[in-house]
């Protein structure tokens, strides 16, 4: 006698702690086994790129803090250097090298939280509890910087707000070669782990060519073997003179996009060390006109963010407000692969490719 | 897999005839048949990761090209890159010319320095398979893609950034439908990442594209009236 099984419908979130904000992934289940996943996205639609059209340049910064909320700093960054590129403005080189340590230092904070995370998904408590002690020593650098501890509103078009407080430089070589030791006690507690490693090894899975067709970036792109990172191919502020390697995968599975994560913080470490040494003395501010007005024309830049490419599209009448402001934003582009990845799973690995997935539904829902 | 092709050097090819005419006006261009080669480098696509590093040596050829085809401020030194980029332009309008006729081009122009096309909606999805599959082309990395409403022109714009790893470049291509209940043909057959960005644009834009999988709002619910991007739209207080 055959037992009557039927598909349910169940919905994950918006308010689950495992979607890391107000994602709703609706699941359709047969047994254990996903058979269909639709992400449903909008509960933290803000309207950033309504509300910047009524906004000068100089406003629409505060905003893009609030994008991804794990890495301001690198949003600052990409509007900035959006509007610098579009009326190629000069930043003094302190600017840059600050531009660069800041932008550095939160690509670590942002990626230990992905670590501690993405472990409390699995069931490991207490990775938490270590890096978020350490990215609160981030977060207090960037503090003593500009007397914010989230929304940092840092970087302004032609330089950044505030120069260094005294002895800040020193601190941040301290915490560098600090963290540098930490890294080796993450892999010793987790990155052997049986459990851990049973839980993510080939779980995921995805090849270059449905990265790239589905417009991935980021780690995402880079974990299936694929060796792109916007600071060596497109460079843009000082990277290039800066030594340091692209971390690449080699599957294209969570495991491969965890340890992307840890390998870039140690690379990060690298440019930041760099920085703090080269970093000459200087104004912070270069000549940037009273009030900005971008020529009218059309304009394209992007960064490599903690996610992946965050690009700013500007279009300009040449008054000082952009015409129409677009984020290609990581977070939101890399999700949609995420039904492709999940149909055939167990539920059970479900949080597993979702965390590894790495999104920030700030910046998805903009 | 896509870092062992041949295909960029052969892709400047139809650029370099003309550059080389340029030249060979020039009295020391016939003298030292080594000249041209050195101009004719940083042509080449793989010259654009250092900007900065070449300003000197194209000069002779700048000064007579973008003076006749965009002079805003003659006096000023050209930028080596938008002459790059205009070549640039030139040879993939001379190729989406050659194979869907001149008719498929609405514009094309170079936008600071990212050769820019405006394709008629009827080419639309002939020419972004072509560009993506095209052996000399291979634009099939989708990075990015917006939409605009020009009010006072009466259209809604759709603009899309690929990218080429053989070429080691950008190109925008564009694609304009009505304001009023327009609509234009859907590429996500052809690039997946870009289903939720057009979803996004008809969404916000009130812009429908033709032959998408799933067209559906995606931030707003299902029951908004009016789409929030358009200039024309009224916020609610």
């Amino acid at each position: 006698m055959a037992i009557r099984t039927e598909e349910l419908l169940m919905n994950i979130g918006p308010q689950h702690p495992s979607t890391h904000g107000v994602l709703r992934v609706v699941v359709k289940v047969d047994g254990e086994i996903i058979v269909d996943a639709e992400p449903v996205v909008g509960y933290l639609h803000r309207g950033t790129e309504k509300l910047a059209e009524d906004l000068q340049y100089t406003q629409i910064i505060p905003y893009t803090d609030r994008l991804d909320y794990l890495a301001s700093m690198i949003n600052n960054h990409a509007i900035v250097g959006a509007v610098e590129k579009a009326m190629d403005l000069e930043v003094p080189e302190r600017a840059e090298h600050l531009r660069v340590i800041v932008a550095e230092l939160q690509r670590i904070a942002s990626h230990l939280v992905f670590f501690g995370t993405y472990l409390l998904d699995l069931g490991a408590m207490s990775p938490f509890l270590y890096v978020f002690a350490e990215r609160e020593k981030i977060i207090d650098l960037f503090n003593r910087l500009c007397g914010a501890r989230l929304t940092f509103n840092y970087m302004r078009v032609g330089g950044v707000k505030w120069d260094t407080p005294e002895g800040w430089v020193e601190e941040a070589k301290q915490f560098v070669q600090h963290l540098k030791k930490q890294m080796d006690m993450y892999h010793e507690l987790v990155t052997g782990n049986e459990i851990f490693l049973n839980r993510v090894k080939g779980i995921g899975k995805f090849d270059t060519e449905t990265a790239i067709n589905f417009a991935m970036s980021g780690i995402n792109l880079r974990s299936t073997g694929f060796n792109w990172d916007l600071r060596k191919n497109k460079p843009y502020s000082i990277y290039d003179r800066f030594d340091f390697d692209v971390v690449v995968g080699e599957n294209g599975d969570c495991y491969d996009r965890y340890m992307c994560h840890l390998k870039e913080i140690e690379q990060s470490l690298r440019i930041v060390e760099q920085a703090l040494d080269q970093i000459p003395e200087g104004p912070v501010m270069g000549k940037v006109p009273k009030i900005l007005r971008v020529p009218a024309g059309e304009y394209y830049s992007a960064v490599e963010g903690a996610r992946g490419e965050l690009g700013v599209y500007i279009v300009s009448e040449g008054k000082d407000k952009p015409y129409r402001l677009k984020f290609r934003r990581p977070s939101f582009v890399n999700l949609q692969l995420l039904p492709k990845l999940l149909v055939g799973q167990s539920m059970s690995n479900l949080i597993a490719i979702l965390g590894a997935v790495d999104i920030v539904l700030g910046e998805v829902d903009a | 897999m896509s870092e062992e092709n041949k295909a960029p050097e052969e892709t400047v090819k139809p650029e370099e005839p003309a550059k080389t005419e340029t030249q060979s006006e020039a009295p020391k261009a016939e003298a030292k048949p080594e000249a041209p080669k050195a101009d004719a480098a940083p042509e080449a696509p793989k010259a654009e990761a250092t900007p900065e590093a070449k300003p000197a040596a194209p000069k002779p050829a700048a000064a007579a090209k973008p003076a006749a085809e965009k002079a805003p401020e003659p006096e000023k030194e050209p930028d080596p890159r938008l002459i790059e980029a205009q070549q640039r332009l030139e040879t993939i309008k001379g190729k989406i010319a050659t194979k869907f006729g001149d008719a498929a081009i609405e514009e094309a122009d170079v936008k600071k320095i990212t050769p820019t096309l405006v394709i008629k909606p009827e080419y639309w999805v002939d020419t972004v398979e072509y560009v993506k599959t095209d052996p000399s082309l291979l634009f099939f990395y989708p990075e990015a893609m917006a939409g605009t409403d020009y009010k006072d022109k009466g259209y809604i714009e759709v603009f899309t950034l690929l990218h080429s790893f053989e070429l080691d470049y950008d190109i925008a291509l564009k694609v304009r439908g009505a304001r009023d209940n327009g609509s234009v043909p859907s590429i996500t057959p052809i690039f997946s990442g870009f289903n939720w960005e057009e979803r996004e644009i008809y969404d916000l834009l009130g812009l429908r594209f033709e032959g998408h999988p799933d067209l559906r709002r995606i931030m707003l619910e299902e029951e908004w009236q009016g789409h929030p991007l358009r200039k024309d739209y009224v916020v609610m207080d």
